[in-house]
């Protein structure tokens, strides 16, 4: 077990290395420099500029000074927001995007599991149906029609809660962006566990267990619901990532001062250190996540072997 | 004799399905006593699985059971079919338990072995703790599992299918059960398991005084193992009686088919003037277990070092059990498989031609396969499928040239022509099994290889097939090298006999004295546990 | 189990699996209504630019933020500069429609190709293409494109070849699998025993039978790609002026909600009642194809 957690965490880090070496070079490529502008710049001020953010070094150097750095945690400063650092305002961002992404994947879990469960038990029932169509239109529509409908039905129509901000996480600011955000995964867990459901209840030693004379309860319980649950946790790594993407247009609709937003802002002005620190902050948590959710998958399924492999 | 355990009384299922209602079982009435072996034996499709699991309360959601089945094992009579579930489950796993067919998959990957057995007596038992430790160790060691105390927190996986299949018997035999339901239990294990899981039941009733019904297509383990018998056929019971009698004069024509289906005759010997055909010398194939990206690959040796000789119109034998490599040398010879050695066919080096070169040759040397389900492509219709091989050795054929040859081919395998344009999944297994053979003989070859060409098939479908293969060998004088792990259809086509075990030969005799009087160890085991002669 | 033989009833003229497939699916009634409707908003979007009375980016002056009315002639309204959104959503859907179109072939490409490569070979190619398949999975790409967008330039080539690039990843791990479960087939074993060339094994035996799951993956990565490109569009990294597309649409009403509902509402009906017909025709070709999942 502890020899495979050590292989898997030593095959995150090409990847790691990937995302940042390509990010890096990407935004490298970009044509002209960071300071083009709406003004020009006099040329002595721009190379000053230049010089001062070690742009004037060949690229290979500056690629060295950012690993360099980046293994220290200092993801560069931003050229926009001029009094920051980058990671300054990821650390600022990072603990509110947190919460709404927790939130998030807690509900989705909590809801799209059991509403799985249940539409397989009652397979092909008016309930099967229900269940399974909402779910279909779930993971249909999304997300960035779905939160700005939330919005204009319960902030502007009904007028229940507000249409954006954070108000420090009060709850009511919670709502919309966290169902906003959590809708599309609890539809494609709700699927995904109906269907395993399915098909561990069809299983031989589904069977068995009835034939020892356990009580339905029992059987699902004991017997049915973890191997059922397997392709759920193996799909948590890419439901995260989807929660994180998700995260950032949530944010920006809301107006929530989390990661999300300073992407899209960053995104939009051009922002390439701030654009790149996030995309690598976001890399490495993203990895970070499918390692976990490794390491859960082998520890609930004694028939991954950590060694042989 | 001792007083009735469980009676089935007009037992009727039905199946609402959404082109109708098909009868699965039909007013099926018998009855089991205390302590006897009940057989149900049928061919697949004949209900005899979906008989039993409705004693069990275990039909599918869509099955209508009427009727009756009295439990006798209770505290007074109960009709099984209308026992509250609380009493059923009362009932299941305690006082009539049941194993299966599928002994790889019928226990929880998830949990260890010991919890599974445990969780059976945590149930039905006041056992806990230490107790019911002790219990499942015991069962364990009863059902021959070595070293039970380390094998008590194995998960099912790291067993082999037939230590799973002790454990399941473990599993059933907990509660001490006064009736075992065995479903096919030994249908997935190779012949020497199977004998041994037999003794092991046999062995085991002798020490709890429990009836066993026990469902099975095959006639030499009911002769071994039962008191009496219930011959089904399409959802009725055609037959019943005690074993000695209905073996000695069966009364139905079903039951005298299934009894009489089983191999006879024997194959004439070539003479040993015949030509050879088929020279093989040395074959070895490998194949990478643990595939690197990077270093050399580790191997696992399926064939080593070979020697065979075929001559025109013998027929070769090759027997073993599942692993033993016998598939693998097949397609080593048809070059399918890498493989390194010399094979001649009719004095050509096959082993140094290349695809192309290998082409021509490819008509000559045919293959029909085991699984009637997988050997003909979906999306092909059956004209395409026979017609393929035409296309690629007689190109120049025209198009009604080659309708023709298929259409002979059909009528020489006995199927109806007209049936060219349909698509596979029209077929039944022992139709397929007669496509894939006339698929191979379009092309008008001298050697077939067979590889298990009738081991998914029930046994009156086998004979059929069979005798198709003996006619086909007569007129064409066709050579045959058969693959089958079933020494009863070996003994019957073969001339001569490879016993192959781990990817060697045990040993290779003609047919008549290798079966009369086995020279090894090994194929007086496989041969005591394939005709289930007495081990005592 | 219970139904051998009844088969053979069937009428002389065989059934192939793909006639089947069609009859069941039009058994489904979701899926058919899915496949109408979507006929008709793509017919709509590309015929009905020329049914309104106003150009694209035509401004009617005496009508800003102006409701949807008949009279008008703007049956769905104007946005605050006084265009028409109706033919603005019949455009978008143009370009939502063909960036679909466009990225799920040039996934559909690189992934079969890709897939059927590795599952072919094998063995040390095989190993060699899927880590790096794998890498590329576990890399976060939407970060990636949107990063690509914001150095090179909204591009709508760029959006074409970014998207199709995200997409081809599932498609040659589907083919792949598919390539290496059918090579061990039996028939494709006979097929080499009787000599049949590799390109008529590729061609006659593998691609037929890849081609169901093929076909069901199309279908559902067409709407994925549809919304991955709003989702470009919506943060401001899709397409640009004058062009416009359904999620650049969503992103403007957005904004004016408050006071011009129908300007996020009718572009978000579009694109959800195509995601959603385009998910239930997926659904309903897996069950026809496949009916033993259902």
């Amino acid at each position: 077990m502890l020899s495979y957690t050590l292989k898997r965490i030593l095959q995150a880090i090409p990847t790691l290395w990937v995302v940042i070496t390509l990010s890096f070079f990407l935004m490298h490529l970009a044509p002209g420099g960071p300071f083009d502008g709406e003004r020009q710049l006099p040329p002595e001020i721009e190379a000053n500029l230049m010089a001062s953010y070690g742009l004037d070094k060949p690229v290979w150097e500056q690629y060295f000074t950012y690993m360099g750095n980046l293994l220290q945690g200092d993801l560069g400063p931003s050229f926009k927001y001029k009094d920051f650092s980058v990671t300054e305002l990821v650390a600022q961002g990072f603990p509110v995007s947190l919460e709404l992404g927790l939130w998030a994947i807690s509900l989705a879990l909590l809801i799209g599991i059991p509403l799985g469960v249940i539409a397989a038990l009652k397979r092909n029932s008016s309930v099967d149906y229900m269940v399974m169509g909402t779910a279909l239109a779930g993971v249909a529509i999304p997300n960035f029609v779905i939160a700005p409908m939330l919005a204009l039905v319960f902030g502007v129509f009904l007028a229940w809660l507000p249409v954006g901000g954070w108000n420090d996480g009060h709850w009511k600011n919670l709502v919309l962006p966290v169902v906003a955000l959590s809708i599309q995964q609890i539809a494609y867990i709700a699927r995904m566990m109906r269907a395993s459901m399915i098909e561990v209840l069809g299983s031989h030693f589904i069977r068995t267990a009835r034939a020892k004379g356990l009580s339905e309860s029992e059987v699902i319980f004991r017997h049915a619901l973890r191997p059922a649950m397997l392709p759920v946790i193996s799909y948590l790594g890419p439901a995260i990532a989807g929660i994180i993407t998700g995260s950032v247009v949530i944010e920006q609709i809301f107006g929530i001062p989390g990661i999300g937003r300073y992407f899209v802002q960053a995104a939009l002005n051009r922002d390439y250190t701030l654009v790149m620190g996030t995309v690598v902050f976001y890399g490495g948590l993203i990895v970070l996540f499918n390692l976990i959710v490794d390491l859960l998958y082998s520890a609930l399924d004694p028939q991954i072997r950590y060694d042989n492999e | 004799m001792s007083q009735p355990l469980l009676e089935f009384d007009r037992l009727r299922v039905d199946f609402d399905l959404p082109d109708g209602t098909v009868t699965a079982v039909n007013d099926v009435s018998f009855t089991i006593y205390q302590g006897e072996t009940l057989a149900l034996v049928g061919e697949s499709g004949s209900g005899k699985s979906i008989t039993s699991t409705a004693a069990m309360g275990l039909l599918p959601e869509l099955a209508r059971a009427s009727g009756c089945i009295r439990w006798h094992g209770g505290a007074g009579d109960e009709d099984l079919l209308s026992v509250s579930r609380q009493r059923l489950r009362a009932i299941r796993g305690n006082e009539i338990s049941m194993i299966f067919q599928e002994p790889m998959t019928s226990l929880n990957p998830m949990h260890r072995i010991g919890r599974q057995i445990r969780e059976v007596l945590h149930k039905h038992t006041a056992l806990r703790g230490r107790s019911s430790h002790q219990r499942v160790l015991e069962l364990l060691a009863q059902v021959g599992i070595p070293e039970p105390e380390r094998r008590i927190d194995s998960y099912p996986h790291e067993l082999s299918g037939g230590q799973r299949q002790r454990v399941m018997i473990a599993m059933a035999l907990a509660c001490e059960p006064k009736l075992l339901i065995a479903d096919e239990p030994t249908t997935a294990l190779d012949v020497t398991v199977q004998a041994q899981i037999l003794a092991l039941l046999k062995d085991l009733q002798a020490r709890y005084g429990m009836a066993i019904l026990f469902i099975t297509h095959d006639l030499g383990v009911v002769r071994h193992l039962a008191d009496s018998v219930c011959v089904m056929q399409q959802g009725k019971i055609v037959e019943a009686g005690k074993t000695d009698t209905l073996f000695q004069s069966p009364q139905h024509s079903y039951t005298q088919m299934l009894i009489a289906a089983n191999p006879s005759g024997r194959k004439e010997a070539v003479p040993n003037s015949a030509p050879v055909l088929l020279k093989a010398q040395n074959i070895h194939v490998r194949f990478p277990i643990k595939k690197r990206l990077f270093g050399p690959n580790r191997y696992f040796e399926a064939v080593k070092n070979i020697d065979l000789t075929l001559r025109r119109g013998q027929t070769l034998g090759i027997v073993g059990e599942s692993g033993s490599g016998k598939t693998t040398l097949g397609r080593a010879l048809l070059r399918l498989v890498k493989s390194s050695g010399d094979i001649c066919f009719d004095d050509i080096d096959v082993a140094r031609l290349d695809r192309a070169g290998m082409r021509p040759l490819r008509s000559r040397m045919q293959v029909v396969f085991q699984d009637p389900f997988g050997s003909l492509s979906p999306r092909m219709t059956v004209g395409d499928v026979i017609g393929e091989g035409l296309r690629v050795h007689q190109p120049l054929l025209r198009r009604a040239e080659r309708d023709t040859l298929v259409i002979q081919a059909l009528e020489e395998v006995a199927l109806d022509p007209a049936h060219r344009h349909r698509y596979p999944h029209e077929f039944s297994g022992g139709q397929r099994q007669r496509i894939a053979i006339a698929r191979a003989l379009v092309v008008k070859p001298e050697f077939l290889l067979l590889d298990e060409p009738t081991s998914a098939l029930d046994r009156s479908v086998q004979m059929t097939v069979i005798q198709l293969l003996r006619d086909l060998q007569q007129r064409h004088g066709l050579t045959y090298l058969f693959i089958s792990h079933d020494l009863a259809v070996v003994r019957a086509l073969a001339d001569e006999v490879i016993v192959m075990r781990q990817g060697e030969i045990v040993e290779q005799r003609d047919t008549a004295s290798l079966f009369n009087a086995p020279r090894q160890t090994y194929t007086r085991e496989l041969m005591r546990a394939a005709f289930l002669e007495s081990t005592a | 189990m219970i139904m051998n033989n009844t088969t053979l009833t069937a009428p002389a003229v065989g059934n192939s699996l793909a006639r089947d497939a069609w009859r069941r699916l039009r058994q489904n009634g979701a899926a058919t209504v899915s496949l109408v409707l979507l006929a008709v908003i793509s017919l709509v979007c590309f015929v009905g630019p020329w049914l309104t009375p106003w150009a694209l980016d035509e401004v009617d002056w005496n009508a800003f933020l102006a409701p949807p009315s008949i009279e008008s002639g703007h049956y769905a309204g104007t946005d605050s500069n006084g265009r028409d959104l109706l033919t603005r959503v019949f455009y978008g859907g143009q370009i939502s429609l063909s960036v679909a179109l466009v990225a799920t072939l040039v996934s559909l490409v690189i992934g079969v190709l890709y897939g059927a490569i590795a599952g072919y070979f094998g063995g040390r190619v095989d190993n060699l293409m899927m880590r790096f398949v794998d890498i590329m999975y576990s890399l976060p790409f939407m970060f990636m494109v949107i990063l690509l967008m914001v150095v090179f330039g909204r591009n709508i080539l760029l959006i074409y070849a970014a998207i199709g690039a995200v997409e081809w990843l599932d498609m040659s791990r589907i083919v792949r699998g598919q390539v290496l479960a059918l090579k061990r087939r039996e028939f494709v074993e006979a097929a080499h025993a009787l000599g049949v060339s590799s390109f008529k094994i590729v061609t006659r035996h593998l691609i037929p039978n890849a081609i169901g799951p093929v076909i069901i993956y199309v279908t559902l990565t067409v709407p994925k790609v549809i919304l991955l490109e709003s989702f470009l569009s919506f943060l401001g990294l899709g397409v640009q002026e004058p062009l416009t597309s359904w999620g650049v649409l969503i992103s403007e009403g957005k904004d004016m909600m408050e006071t011009a509902p129908w300007m996020l509402i009718v572009p978000s009906a579009f694109l959800a009642i195509t995601l959603l017909c385009l998910n239930f025709l997926g659904d309903g070709l897996r069950d026809a194809l496949d009916p033993k999942t259902r």
